[in-house]
């Protein structure tokens, strides 16, 4: 009886779902290519999560509350731009080049987020003008050449970033302790916290909250500031990884970020979301993306794979809603 | 004489062109329940908007505990002592019974960085109240809104109100839509709230419910208080609706 009810705890979690498919694509992809849980492999797929792992995490706080950003994907790709043009320029050494980068990005969420708030736009057009423009002013200010990195090599920022160390045969990146921090700070802030009540309350029932005294529109610039900056900042560890600033980058990433959200059991129109579910749809995505390659499955075929899995989950969720409401 | 605890002064609010208040006053005394009274459109709920901060007046005054108070946003109006529950809006769905009772006045523990809700606190609170209000059903704190019924949800808000010490609770049609059970529930709540010393103004339809529970009651035809005094101890159902639809001017 005990153990039933336990289980039936977890089935009614909304990170249920997401655990189950992450283990199982886990046991098909080591049972095909046993190389998948090679540590070289593995430190490879967490290499690449972190980046698109960052802004998913500032982005489930964001939908949480009842908005979305589609302009994250262009501000990783301007912002490292910015900072390199900067530095190479001579303008500003990296350490101030870098807190422009990201003081301009959590700018790009303020504009996004009083054009939602206050002028009432949904954040769906605001933020596809936003990524227009932010996109167009990368391009423009590059003539679409990517930037050299390579002059700051060795530098401590940059080793602070993404700096490189082997925890026995494992490539450790430091971005990764970047993400863990930051999956357990919201996490923090999104169920411990005040904030965390408001910014459900804000994407669940905005009058209510505004009834209780809840400032909805501060709670939701805050979030948008705070996608924006995380965007930066994953592109410009991103930048110095890869060691290129290209102007394209982060191009479609808005929409691989948001699907790692729902699959994770966040909901689109807020109210509800989870950043433990949040690290397990990065996986997903990112697992899926690496194991395809893996198996052998052409890389192009990698869409498919993924919008099955949206698909999919999103039918899974709305299972699972309905046989919870119908009391069973 | 009993002391007041609020009074609306020529209360006037245009939507554009159309006026829906026309030079209101309306007072309510302390642990008084006031039924509020009028046919579709009177303005019932227009007044208590205007009240509760939810929409600005056009114009005219408002006074809590005699002191002039200007209701720009539903803050000012619970800072003021006034709650309004409506039949729906007032819950977040998503969120557990313990915090929604305590949104927008999260305890907190802990300091600095590490500074958190105190949950423990919510829950414990919220077990309480919820005996209180007479929620018989062993319901746990935790349980998210969505899962309760019309009836639960208003005694959930109306725990809230009561447990923040709110002066004075509007209610706007609150047995909407509910079973007879969970009104007399609402209706055993209401009373409730005046012997703890709590003023309400109860807006319904029905109205036997309306009598079963109010000391006074106040009907509104077309934007205007066309009476404020009837005692439904000496009164009836019938002459009071024919007050409300204007074949009598008073009863
Ligand atoms: N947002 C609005 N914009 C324009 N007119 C409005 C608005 N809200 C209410 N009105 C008008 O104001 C008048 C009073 O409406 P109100 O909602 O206060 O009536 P009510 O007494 O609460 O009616 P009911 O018993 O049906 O709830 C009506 O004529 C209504 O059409
Ligand atoms: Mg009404």
């Amino acid at each position: 009886m005990k153990n039933q009810s336990l289980f039936r705890r977890l089935l009614a979690r909304p990170e249920f779902g997401p655990l189950v498919l992450l283990l199982v694509e886990i046991i098909v992809f080591t049972a095909i290519n046993p190389r998948f849980l090679s540590p070289m492999n593995i430190s490879n797929t967490l290499t690449f999560t972190v980046e698109l792992g960052l802004i998913a995490l500032a982005m489930t706080l964001l939908m949480t509350a009842g908005e979305f950003d589609l302009s994250v994907g262009s501000v990783f790709g301007f912002t490292p731009v910015l900072m390199w043009t900067l530095f190479n320029a001579e303008v500003l050494p990296l350490e101030f080049a870098f807190i422009t980068a990201i003081f301009i990005g959590a700018m790009i969420g303020l504009v996004n987020g009083l054009f939602v708030t206050l002028l009432k736009i949904p954040s769906f057009l605001v933020t596809l003008g936003m990524l227009l423009v932010v996109r167009g002013t990368a391009l423009f200010m590059t003539s679409g050449f990517p930037q050299r990195t390579w002059g700051a090599k060795g530098n401590w920022l940059t080793e602070f970033l993404v700096g490189d160390f082997y925890i026995g045969s494992f490539r450790v990146y430091a971005s990764l302790f970047w993400f863990v921090f930051a999956a357990l700070v919201l996490w923090f802030i999104l169920n411990k916290s005040k904030a965390g009540n408001w910014i459900q309350a804000s994407g669940g029932n905005a009058n209510a909250a505004r009834a209780r005294g809840v400032n909805v529109n501060k709670t939701k610039i805050w979030l948008f500031m705070l996608c924006s900056s995380m965007a930066a900042l994953a592109g410009v560890i991103s930048s110095i990884r890869t060691s290129a600033a290209n102007p394209n980058s982060g191009t479609g990433y808005e929409l691989e970020v948001i699907a790692m959200v729902v699959i994770g059991g966040t909901v689109l129109t807020g109210g509800r979301g989870t950043i433990i579910g949040t690290v397990l749809g990065v996986l997903i995505l990112r697992i899926m993306r690496n194991g395809i390659v893996l198996v052998g499955v052409p890389g192009l075929a990698y869409s498919i794979f993924i919008g099955s899995i949206i698909l999919g989950m999103m039918a899974l969720h709305s299972w699972l809603e309905r046989r919870h409401n119908s009391g069973t | 004489m009993a002391k007041e605890l609020i009074r609306m002064k020529n209360i006037k609010k245009y939507y554009g062109k159309v006026q829906a208040l026309n030079g209101v006053d309306l007072t309510v005394n302390e642990s008084e329940i006031v039924g509020l009274l009028g046919d579709n459109g009177a303005g019932k709920s227009t007044l208590i908007k205007v009240l509760s901060g939810a929409i600005p007046v056009t114009s005219g005054e408002i006074y809590v505990r005699g002191k002039e108070i200007k209701m720009n946003s539903t803050t000012d109006a619970i800072n003021a002592g006034i709650e309004t529950i409506y039949q729906d809006s007032a819950l977040v769905t998503e969120l557990s019974i313990a915090r929604n009772l305590f949104l927008g006045r999260e305890p907190e523990i802990g300091s600095g960085l590490f500074k958190r809700m105190d949950i423990e606190k919510m829950n414990e609170v919220a077990s309480e109240l919820l005996r209180e209000v007479g929620i018989s059903k062993n319901i746990p704190p935790s349980t998210p809104i969505a899962a309760l019924s019309g009836g639960e949800r208003q005694a959930v808000a109306i725990a809230r109100a009561m447990h923040f010490e709110s002066d004075l609770i509007i209610l706007d049609e609150p047995t909407n839509n509910l079973g007879v059970a969970e009104t007399r529930g609402v209706l055993n709540f209401v009373r409730g709230a005046r012997k703890s010393g709590h003023s309400c103004i109860f807006i319904a339809h029905n109205i036997h419910h309306v009598f079963q529970v109010v000391d006074r009651i106040i009907v509104m035809r077309r934007g205007s208080v066309v009476v404020d005094d009837i005692d439904p101890k000496n009164s009836t159902v019938e002459a009071v609706e024919r007050v409300i639809t204007g074949m009598d001017e008073t009863v």
